[in-house]
């Protein structure tokens, strides 16, 4: 009922205002008088590399799953990690780290059955998930929720690791947009996650890793 | 007097501080040289990026026009679009509520809190909640539940707790320097912290983590809304927007009405000129959509989703000629080009929105007499209208407050007064020229070393800090008439 | 070429140095220039407090005074002044059809003074001596709703003599804004006094503008605050009784 009279109401005023807005602004518009610097994408991989270490995080190539495995065993040794949460994806299971990381003394957790999330994820020292697609021209990743793809792995964690591989690369911003619209169902929850968490509101000076890692890593694979 | 009884209801909608008195706001803010430095630097940081960052996107004027034909027809079509909304949320498993007024907002969340046996709220930014003040209002209106909310942006949360309101619509705390921040937090921590960023910023984490995932509700804004799907995108830099909507097991948004956008493409418009535009980012860090509640295959995210599709004011709107008011995408930019918000802040708008476009919809969604000053705060030299994403045009929305407080006949009798001799004046060159000859020797005694030293009020406003020239010993017509070689 | 010269009232009552500037500067260029008489004001302190009913009335009159085929062009020394007729006529009439016919008929017409020599005459070039650092402020509205911002720069770049340099935040207001100034007055000589600041660093001696009104606003806060800035209109630059090459 309620729902009912606030669009009459609506429709009402849309209906019989009279004013048609006509100001819109013309195409003249110039940020700056400095020539557009816009950038093509040439190369994805690289200029992925490039936006995401302007942003502060780590971004790598590796050829294959070793590679990744390697890396992401080395920086849980680095950093001391107790607890390692990751995507229960198939992708995860044949980069096959679960081993390593546990012979090093790093727990395991998969996203799977747990009894609490919460505590698991909020305990984790690193999160590691793939990812849908990721943006040459921002530095970021595509992330879905979804069975298995818990969406708080890439943000109660301090560190983040992403393995994406290669070809999911898409150019701009509006490609990957296009990636979802007019698609039937979209995931429930969707996130462009560009580089680590970062506040600017003390003094304007950057404070990394606030809420979110504060460190991200991020290994193209391929 | 219908109006008044709006006028009325405003206030307790909300508002806290009338919107009289810029003046003696601004003169604190102006006597302020911290802030003034502190506001330099934030545009002058800002505007950098903002132009850098647009001036990569080759198509940033198309994008700009498309982003104002958008709004154009969604708020033409506002019904459908709102109706679609509802639909695509209850289909994908989510509740739709639709609140008339800050009140039902505060009624709905306040029920829920109490259905659910909620004792802890966390909220990310959402500056329609700072409009209809939810925090307060829950907080005593449901003191009973004894619920704490908490603001979780970090600039947010360290206003909340300074029991100061945000002075940006971006960069809430932008008044504030580290001393007082590490004042403010080392009252919460029991101890005293050091005036570092790093420090500070790592105590907040700490402290804010334990609420995150202690939340029962988590109540976020929405940055646009998508019709088509029944989406809602939301923008954060800090994660705690992803924290807010993916731990506690409930979810809810409040989103104003004018947020809709109907297809999810269109976001490739808006998505690209809020970051560009309002802080000189690519993308957000997190650029989140979130479309209903949690799958049941799903570990984490909400199990429950509530979307408030709030109206308090917005529709009055509608196919009127403030109707462009309703396109904001609340992206801060017209603030930082702003010259008078540059000189005064936010808070000597004295009311949640500030700079040009609080200027503009305070007196809208509040009504004129509430936010009398507001409309006057600008010197009209179309800044905002200049660097507005949607282009607009709000030095004209100015224009036509003032002209509305005219016809309500708020604008005082000596104003009419001398706008009527105006008028009288400039439709008669005589009387213009018998004027002019008339304050020639009416100005004799005040001109002191060839210029005008002391007027009365309300010129006094000029005299007191400025020099005024004398009307010249002959005017241009005469000067023409004698033959100008 | 029929061309009328609109000479706001400030500047008729006030600094009419101006307009006679003007009018040296466009006959020195050939221009036969007419004086309508029965001008006064073009409305804008009644539009910009929010009295519409009362600009129309100012407008009403302008239209009369210059309105019709009688003029190819009406020059006048005023970026904000022409904006008014420019741009907010058609805004003040957009529900009367038949004025805003005449209003959005003479808009086109109207030009302000730089623009005038730079894009009708054709000239950016008047053989002007001036000497001193100077920078230019364009008004708001000159710079917004007309887009001149480069002519009258590229014509002070033209003065032999004349440095013309840059300042920080060129861009921004100066503060006057009509009624502004006496509604808002220490905002607005907050503002004037962050221009003020620019001009000090940018080490100029001179500042030119071609809106009298953001002159008036800035000469009055740097003589209150004893700064002996030269402030002039680009007119006055230009005049050829001034001094000439050669």
């Amino acid at each position: 009922m309620r729902r009912k009279e606030f669009l009459e109401n609506i429709r009402h005023r849309t209906r019989s205002g009279r004013y048609q807005p006509t100001r819109a602004p013309d195409a003249s518009w110039t940020p700056g008088r400095r020539a557009a610097a816009a950038r093509e994408v040439g190369d994805p991989p690289s200029r992925f590399l490039e936006e995401l270490a302007a942003l502060g995080g780590h971004g790598r190539r590796v050829k294959d799953l070793e590679g990744a495995r390697d890396y992401v065993v080395e920086l849980a040794r680095e950093r001391g990690a107790r607890l390692l949460v990751r995507w229960d994806v198939e992708e995860l299971e044949r980069l096959g780290a679960d081993g390593p990381l546990r012979e090093a003394g790093v727990e395991v957790a998969v996203w799977r059955d747990l009894e609490d999330f919460r505590e698991v994820a909020g305990r984790a020292d690193i999160g590691l998930s793939t990812a849908e697609w990721a943006i040459a021209e921002t530095g970021s990743l595509v992330l879905e929720s979804g069975p298995g793809k818990g969406r708080t792995v890439a943000i109660l964690p301090p560190v983040y690791v992403a393995v994406v591989p290669v070809e999911r690369l898409v150019r701009t911003v509006p490609e990957a947009i296009r990636m979802y619209a007019g698609r039937g169902s979209l995931p429930q929850n969707l996130c462009f996650h560009t580089g680590p968490s970062r506040s600017g509101d003390i003094e304007q000076s950057l404070a990394t890793g606030v809420h979110g890692p504060g460190e991200v890593h991020v290994l193209l694979l391929g | 007097m219908e109006k008044t009884g709006t006028e009325e209801r405003a206030r307790r909608e909300g508002l806290a501080s009338g919107v009289e008195g810029f003046n003696g706001r601004a003169r604190r803010a102006l006597a302020d040289p911290e802030l003034h430095d502190s506001i330099a630097l934030f545009t002058r940081k800002t505007l950098k990026g903002r132009a850098a960052r647009l001036a990569e996107l080759p198509d940033a004027p198309e994008l700009r026009e498309r982003a104002y034909h958008i709004k154009q027809e969604t708020m033409a079509n506002l019904d459908r679009y709102l109706g679609q909304m509802a639909d695509a949320v209850e289909a994908r498993g989510g509740n739709v509520f639709f609140a008339e007024t800050g009140e039902d907002v505060v009624r709905y969340v306040g029920e829920l809190a109490r259905e659910k046996g909620a004792k802890v709220i966390t909220k990310s930014k959402s500056m329609a909640t700072e409009e209809i003040e939810l925090n307060r209002r829950l907080e005593e209106e449901y003191g009973e539940l004894g619920l704490e909310v908490v603001e979780t942006d970090l600039g947010e949360w360290i206003a909340q707790l300074a029991g100061d309101a945000p002075s940006h619509i971006v960069a809430p705390i932008m008044h504030m320097n580290r001393h007082q921040i590490a004042r403010v937090l080392s009252g919460v921590a029991g101890e005293p912290l050091p005036p570092d960023v790093k420090a500070l910023a790592g105590f907040a984490r700490r402290r804010l983590r334990e609420k995150f995932l202690a939340a029962d509700i988590g109540i976020s804004g929405a940055n646009f809304g998508v019709a088509q799907t029944g989406t809602v995108c939301l923008v954060t830099n800090e994660g705690n927007g992803r924290l807010v909507t993916s731990v506690p097991p409930v979810h809810v948004v409040v989103m104003g009405i004018e947020k809709l956008v109907p297809r999810f493409e269109d976001l490739e418009v808006f998505v690209q000129l809020l970051a560009r535009n309002g802080t000189g980012q690519k993308l957000t860090v997190y650029t989140s959509f979130i479309t209903g509640p949690r799958g049941a295959d799903e570990l984490d995210g909400p199990e429950e989703f509530h979307l408030i599709l709030m109206d308090n004011g917005r529709s009055k709107l509608l196919g009127t000629e403030f109707e462009e008011a309703l396109y904001c995408i609340r992206c801060g930019s017209c603030l930082n080009v702003c010259p008078v918000y540059r000189q005064t802040g936010g808070h000597a708008y004295g009311s949640t929105y500030s700079g040009p476009i609080g200027a503009v919809i305070t007196p809208l969604l509040k009504g004129d007499r509430e936010a009398k000053d507001l409309p006057h705060a600008s010197s009209l030299c179309g800044a905002c209208w200049e660097t507005c994403p949607v282009g607009i045009p709000l030095h004209d929305l100015l224009l036509k407050l003032r002209n509305r407080q005219v016809d309500e006949g708020l604008a005082g009798k000596a104003q009419e007064i001398a706008f009527k001799g105006f008028e009288e004046a400039v439709e008669r060159p005589a009387l213009y020229r018998a004027g002019a000859r008339l304050g020639r020797v009416a100005q004799r005694p005040l001109v002191r070393d060839g210029s005008v030293r002391r007027l009365p009020p309300p010129l006094s406003g000029w005299t007191d800090f400025r020099d005024l020239p004398p009307l010249a010993e002959r005017s241009f017509r005469e000067l023409w008439r004698e033959g100008i070689d | 070429m029929r061309v009328a010269l609109f000479i706001p009232c400030y500047v008729d009552l006030v600094s009419p140095e101006v307009g006679v500037s003007v009018v040296r500067v466009l006959r020195s260029q050939g221009v036969e220039v007419f004086y309508p008489e029965g001008q006064t004001c073009c409305g804008q302190p009644a539009f910009n407090s929010g009295f519409f009913e009362e600009a129309r009335g100012a407008a009403r009159h302008f239209l009369d005074v210059f309105g019709g085929e009688r003029f190819d062009y009406v020059v006048c020394p005023s970026g904000s002044c022409t904006t008014m007729v420019s741009h907010y006529y058609p805004f003040l009439f957009r529900e009367l059809p038949e004025e805003l016919e005449r209003a959005e008929g003479i808009g086109g017409r109207v030009r302000e003074f730089s623009d005038f020599l730079a894009n009708v005459l054709g000239t950016e070039e008047f053989g002007a001596r001036f000497e001193g650092r100077a920078v230019f402020h364009c008004g708001c509205h000159q710079r917004r709703e007309l887009g001149v911002l480069e002519e009258p720069q590229r014509i002070l770049r033209n003065v032999e003599g004349l440095e013309l340099v840059g300042w920080e935040n060129e861009e921004l207001c100066c503060g006057f804004g009509g009624t502004f100034s006496v509604k808002m007055p220490e905002v607005s000589v907050a503002m004037a006094d962050e221009k003020i600041r620019a001009l000090e660093k940018s080490g100029a001696d001179t500042l030119v503008s071609c809106d009298p009104s953001c002159l008036l606003h800035l000469k009055g806060r740097l003589d209150r605050t004893g700064h002996g800035t030269r402030v002039l209109h680009l007119a006055q630059v230009l005049d050829p009784r001034r001094g000439r090459v050669g």
